[in-house]
């Protein structure tokens, strides 16, 4: 049955080792690139108050950050071409009947044929994870983003997770459906929107957030590496501040629901004003808070979102299972 | 599994199968002995594909039930080792060589005889290199009967197989076929659905006749034959004849009368000239009779000859 696996599939697995060393070329070239800027860099950046001199400063190659931003759709592309024809395909051209009439049962012969492509599609998935990974070595230590949404969706585990979820949720799609082009067009759909669900809804609540307040007056602390959930100001009870995205506004709240006194000095231009603004705040008992996600939680982050696409391929796989088994050929 | 001695290689028992709308098997119910070659004949419609997928287990009977060798088909080894299955289209793995089949299924079965596919083909000529999809129609027919008889089942279910096939290719495909049975020594068992009645009363020695999903004639060829007539007279009532035998089709001309009749005992009336029928006329007959508008496909039938 393995060998049936590997005589189908043969032609894709050299195309997807083809385009999988193409990728790894890019991302090592421009990756070599990169960390040679990068310790040109350390050598003339200077650090101070958690800050380093060269924040924001350009780094790294346009190819290799179109490559990073383009591997997010690797996952979806797997769920296409390894997932999609796995056993829509076979009852498209009707060999399904040929397998299932041969001394094998569906079961085995399911149990074969997606473990194999799921693996498959775990190895490809882990690899450009890999290769995208240390590329942003560099990126992550400047930018200290990795935490952030885009960034944590293409590094370290959770690219694996993606891969088998969206491979079993091509093998599902087009069982369900017994055709292959249908099965593409719901793995497009149904991936995307599951990641945007999770990564914008649901991710955040993994573990509770932690909020900090801090004095106007302390030395802001770093809260690099971590994912920033909210921020803005608490009035003098204790509760925040209503936002708005105007241009009057400090810290995101905007200055008529500050007090009248330390709005003329946050106002003005020097630095000392601003210094007497924080302070007038600070007496009159208004705080900084932030609402975060430290980033020492960034690998139980990954590994809980990598358990939760797992778990919803697993569901997709009993599924698959059950209908194969019960559904007439 | 082994059978004991008169264990029927096919037998179902109100075998029915409905889907949502439409029943495609109704109440089927047919016995083949083992070691027989049994047409399967019918309409289009008429449940043949839907028998032989419930049979091979394939699909799933909605009501009844079927047994193969004494089991009943199921998703398990032991079943799977005792049927071969080849379905309408011949669905070969288009860019896999006969070659690759041949790997494909040592790979899955414990009785496989890949060496028979090796010398079946080059004895037709056809190359074992090349991959299926390439292969014309009667030739990729070929190497799928070669497959599926290497699998070395003892009964062969078989969907219109040579219905795409020009008559020389038909020809050497049933000839493969009943090479193979002869070859068994009763052990394989045939059910062949076809159109071409022609081309199966040459094979077949048993018969199964479905039209609008039920079972019309169930039996022995030569038994079948030997139970009916076509009685030829001048027209006239046939009330009496009917009550002594049963009328199976009646073809009426101004002058004319040509019956089928199942035969309960000696036809008495002189006015008839009895005649001997050929299995297609049988098959003519039962479709007439039972399949309501079964005439177009009467005129297929007759075409394909």
């Amino acid at each position: 049955m393995t060998w049936l696996v590997w005589r189908q599939y043969r032609l894709q697995a050299a195309a997807a080792a083809v385009l999988l060393a193409g990728f790894a070329a890019v991302m090592v070239v421009s990756g070599l690139q990169m960390a040679s800027q990068w310790h040109a860099m350390l050598g003339t950046c200077t650090t101070g108050g958690g800050h380093s001199s060269c924040e924001g400063a350009p780094l790294g190659s346009t190819i290799g950050h179109d490559f990073e931003v383009l591997s997010v759709m690797v996952p979806a592309v797997l769920g296409i071409f390894f997932g999609a024809p796995l056993v829509a395909h076979e009852l498209e051209s009707g060999t399904s009947q040929y397998a299932w009439t041969q001394t094998i049962t569906r079961t085995r012969w399911l149990t074969v044929k997606a473990g194999w492509l799921l693996l498959a599609a775990a190895v490809w998935g882990g690899a450009v994870a890999a290769l995208v990974t240390w590329w942003s070595g560099p990126r992550n230590a400047l930018y200290g983003n990795q935490f952030q949404p885009n960034y944590f969706d293409v590094q370290g585990i959770v690219p694996v997770g993606y891969a088998v979820f969206a491979t079993a949720l091509g093998i599902a799609a087009g069982t369900l459906l017994r055709r292959t082009l249908p099965a593409i067009a719901v793995v497009i759909g149904v991936f995307i929107g599951v990641r945007l669900f999770i990564s914008d809804v649901v991710r955040q609540h993994y573990i509770p957030a932690v909020t900090s307040h801090m004095s106007f007056l302390s030395t802001p602390g770093t809260l690099a590496r971590s994912w920033d959930l909210a921020s803005g100001i608490t009035g003098p009870n204790g509760q925040p501040l209503p936002q708005s995205s105007s241009v009057n506004s400090f810290n995101g709240v905007p200055l008529a629901s500050l007090p009248h006194a330390c709005q003329v000095l946050i106002g003005q231009a020097s630095r000392q004003a601003m210094v007497a603004g924080d302070r007038c705040l600070d007496a009159a008992g208004y705080r900084v808070y932030d609402v975060y996600q430290p980033a020492n939680r960034y690998w139980a982050f990954q590994g809980i979102e990598t358990g939760v696409f797992v778990a919803l391929a697993a569901v997709l796989l009993a599924i698959t299972y059950a209908v194969v088994r019960r559904r007439d050929a | 599994m082994t059978a004991a001695i008169d264990t029927p290689a096919i037998q179902t028992r109100g075998l029915t199968k409905r889907y949502r709308r439409v029943t495609a098997l109704s109440d089927c119910s047919v016995t083949i002995p083992e070691g027989r070659i049994c047409a399967l004949v019918g309409p289009n419609g008429a449940g043949k594909t839907t028998l032989l997928r419930i049979l091979s287990g394939l699909a799933r009977a909605t009501g009844g039930a079927a047994s193969i060798l004494g089991g009943a088909p199921r998703q398990d080894p032991a079943f799977l080792a005792e049927i071969g299955f080849l379905a309408q289209e011949i669905p070969l793995y288009r860019r896999f060589t006969a070659e690759d089949h041949i790997g494909f299924g040592a790979h899955l079965n414990p009785r496989w005889d890949g060496a028979s596919v090796r010398s079946r083909l080059g004895e037709l000529g056809i190359p074992v290199d090349r991959p299926v999809g390439k292969l014309s129609g009667g030739q990729r027919a070929q190497v799928a009967l070669a497959l599926t008889l290497a699998k070395r089942p003892r009964v062969l279910l078989l969907d219109e197989p040579v219905a795409a096939l020009d008559p020389l290719a038909r020809r050497q495909f049933l000839g493969t076929l009943t090479a193979a049975v002869a070859d068994s020594g009763g052990e394989l068992t045939v059910m062949l659905s076809s159109h071409l009645v022609g081309d199966l009363e040459r094979v077949c020695d048993h018969l199964v006749l479905l039209a609008a999903s039920r079972v019309q004639l169930c039996g022995d060829t030569d038994d079948l034959l030997a139970t009916h007539k076509i009685l030829v007279g001048a027209r006239k009532d046939t009330s009496a004849l009917g009550r002594a035998h049963t009328i199976v089709h009646a073809e009426r001309t101004e002058r004319q009368d040509t019956l089928l009749v199942r035969l309960s005992g000696p036809v008495i009336d002189p006015g008839y000239e009895v005649a001997d029928v050929s299995l297609e006329e049988l098959v003519l007959g039962y479709m007439g009779a039972g399949g309501p508008p079964a005439y177009a496909h009467l005129t297929a039938i007759g075409e394909d000859r």
